[in-house]
């Protein structure tokens, strides 16, 4: 096999782990509370700020990170209490604005924060060579996490009370209420996680990207076009789907060019909505 | 370096109040000249060169208004307006700016994605634009645009400035012949990035040097290593990158983390002219790489100058580092400075004195007149727009770019030969992370 064609491969897994990573939560919201948060990555981007911010005033790494998942879990509640909340039984198009307006107030509001400067953390981890071939270990790190935290959400959902719960709740969300689930505390306790996930990518991605207010613009669209195409909600889809778009990308970057790759994981992306309106996994 | 939006839209709001404060007494002598100001204060290009220019402006402006006005009575106010990084932003604001603020001059631009419809825009509705920054020379070319003027460089230039850096340093520096370097030039696909790859691929091929790869991607791309893998496989001697940010960063960090070499990488302005930011991202890594932009007027000797120019590019350097606290002053600075300067000082008192006014009409035929020998402006270059009917109308036949290198935390100048400060260092040395062998 050609070796840089492995490498391009190993590129795509790496960049597979980080998209599935962030949809992974979008899903989660999406899917048990059924409003789809546009502004999903920008709260990845207030985390990446949060560690920023953290380790340049001292903090260790992994105390910074710890602390920024757990500010971007209770951003996540606030943004359920004070903006999907009020709008839960608006019609789709409302929420989307909702949630859009959002999009726009936390990227002004970090531009007022924090100005237009690219910020890196200046944090260097070990490069792996094996051979020829250079594999990032902040890229691994993000797939690593990826992998584990994909596979704790589907054991928290499995096998918790509060998980089957959750799981409930997006398959019928009437009935579970007319059996005594607590709508309230199960779309809370989904907005924390779903914000956790989005602190834990903010983590993962300040190691690799400088943050800068307007960050979300990157890797929203992607995102959300993984969502749909896996399938809104469907978390097993989206990670299915995150890594059908990084291969695309990456080794039809290396065959082709950068831009024809986008044009190609868009183009599948148009053909599998036609073929496949509800997702690629949908039953 | 701290600039941030709040700081300049702060900054703007004082000089309004000042200039509204100030107005009500000019009132009662001469009415101010309203100009339209538009530059990215936000999004992506806001960091990536386009505050810093907003900044030169200002302190051009400030420094006009200090001594009375345009022609020592005419305050300037300025207008400002942020396009957001994006064209449709600028073309609302350049509409608002026109049609609800009624000005007859618009100053700024920094993104060729945005000159080139605002150029369109503006020359139909007979207004000035002013261009201050953005290069792509698809902006004028064959458009025949009467209203729009550009004294800043346009993108041809940099491709013939990278082709003969090239060829004319290859024999002494990397001991081959011209035709025996392997160039790659990659570039974000607007029109900015384009224009200077074309261009730099054409004139390469004139000087012989092989193109042995040109590729576009996306300035907002996530992921530049398949790029990045293709250039290892490629193994070119020199790469030329076009690009703003976040995309200049992303692709130097995958390339270290991927084992990327070179022996030399030159940039063409804009992400790579911001030094104090990528030294803060990158450190002693992009020591003696390239960088090709219209000089910074402080790296240039105050005696090669007009008299008066090197004190006015030291208030200049000293205002924009009391503002930002920066330590490297960025070329977009006086871009920005150098532009609004020559209008306010070369075009509009004679657009008063000989056509009898500041409306666009008089401020184009006062434009046409400006000829400005080499060595009259602060970065060096003289000022005269080609005439209406030549295929590049409106464009500074007179200004010309350098190339830089990065030597620490300053900047030499390393071509044209004949104001270079410094020999260029050729290829990397072998202590550079990015060297081969």
């Amino acid at each position: 096999m050609d070796i840089y064609l492995l490498e391009a491969v190993i590129n795509g897994l790496l960049l597979g782990g980080v998209l599935a990573l962030l949809a992974l939560g979008l899903n989660l919201i999406f899917g048990v509370i059924d409003v789809v948060w546009i502004a999903y990555a920008d709260l990845v981007m207030c985390g990446m700020y949060a560690v920023y911010w953290l380790h340049v005033a001292g903090w260790p790494l992994w105390a910074a990170s710890l602390a920024a998942i757990a500010g971007v879990a209770v951003l996540g509640v606030l943004v359920h209490v004070l903006i999907i909340a009020p709008v839960l039984r608006a019609p789709p198009i409302n929420q989307l604005l909702a949630t859009g307006g959002l999009l726009f107030f936390l990227q002004s509001f970090t531009t007022l924060l924090f100005g237009t400067d690219f910020r890196n953390i200046g944090v260097r981890l070990p490069i792996i060579e094996m051979g020829d071939i250079f594999i990032s270990f902040a890229r691994l790190l993000a797939f690593g996490f990826a992998l584990v935290g994909a596979v704790a959400l589907y054991v928290f959902l499995k096998r918790t009370y509060l998980g089957v719960a959750i799981r409930a709740i997006s398959q019928d969300r009437e009935i579970m209420g007319l059996m005594g689930v607590d709508q309230r505390r199960i779309y809370l306790v989904t907005s924390l996680i779903g914000g956790a996930l989005a602190g834990l990518g903010g983590c993962l991605l300040v190691l690799q990207y400088d943050v800068h207010p307007f960050l979300g613009n990157t890797f929203g669209p992607l995102i959300f076009m993984i969502c749909v195409l896996g399938g809104l909600g469907n978390m097993i889809g989206g990670f299915v789907a995150s890594f059908i778009i990084s291969q695309i990308i990456s080794i039809g970057g290396y065959y082709y060019s950068t831009e024809w790759a986008y044009v190609l994981a868009f183009t599948l992306f148009i053909v599998l909505m036609f073929i496949r309106p509800r997702g690629i996994l949908a039953r | 370096m701290q600039t941030s939006r709040r700081a300049l839209l702060k900054a703007s709001a004082a000089t309004l109040a000042g200039a509204g404060l100030g107005g009500r007494i000019a009132r009662a002598e001469e009415p101010p000249i309203r100009i339209g100001v538009i530059y990215d204060l936000s999004g992506p290009f806001a960091a990536a060169g386009s505050v810093a220019c907003a900044h030169g402006a200002q302190i051009a402006i400030d420094l006009v208004n200090e001594k009375g006005g345009v022609a020592g009575k005419y305050k300037v106010e300025p207008i400002n307006a942020d396009s957001q990084s994006k064209v449709d932003a600028a073309i609302n604001e350049v509409e608002r700016l026109l049609g609800q603020e009624n000005v007859d001059i618009v100053l700024g631009v920094y993104a060729s994605a945005a000159a080139v419809p605002l150029a369109a825009k503006v020359d139909e509705h007979k207004k000035i634009l002013w261009i201050t920054t953005a290069i792509s020379t698809a902006v004028f070319k064959d458009r025949n645009l009467r209203y729009v003027f550009r004294g800043q460089i346009h993108s041809d230039q940099y491709g013939e400035a990278a082709a003969s850096f090239i060829a004319e340093n290859a024999k002494a520096k990397l001991g081959v012949d011209p035709k025996d370097v392997k160039l790659a030039i990659i570039h974000e696909d607007g029109p900015y990035g384009v224009g200077v790859a074309e261009a730099t691929e054409r004139f390469s091929k004139e000087k012989t040097v092989q193109v042995i790869m040109k590729e576009g991607y996306s300035a907002a791309a996530p992921d530049l290593s398949s790029l990045v893998t293709k250039l290892k496989r490629a193994r070119p001697d020199i790469i030329s990158q076009v690009g703003y940010n976040p995309d200049i960063t992303l692709f130097l960090r995958q390339a270290r983390e991927a084992g990327l070499r070179f022996k030399m990488l030159i940039g063409n302005g804009a992400g790579y002219s911001q030094l104090d930011k990528l030294r803060a991202t990158f450190g002693k890594d992009i020591d003696n790489f390239c960088n090709i932009d219209p000089v910074p007027a402080q790296l240039l000797k105050a005696e090669t100058l007009a008299p008066g120019l090197g004190d006015l590019v030291k208030i200049m350097v000293d205002r924009y580092r009391a503002k930002t606290n920066a330590v490297d002053v960025p070329p977009h600075v006086s871009m920005g400075f150098n532009q609004t300067w020559v209008l306010l000082n070369n075009v509009l008192p004679v657009a008063k004195q000989k056509y009898g006014g500041f409306d666009a009409e008089a401020v184009r035929k006062a434009a046409l007149e400006v000829d400005i020998a080499p060595g009259g402006t602060i970065q060096g270059y003289g000022v005269k727009f080609y005439p209406p009917g030549n295929q590049l109308a409106g464009q500074n036949e007179r200004s010309t770019p350098v190339v830089m290198q990065f030597a620490g935390e300053h900047i030499t100048v390393v071509w044209p030969s004949n104001i270079k400060t410094q020999d260029p260092v050729l290829p990397l040395p072998s202590s550079s992370i990015y060297a081969t062998g």
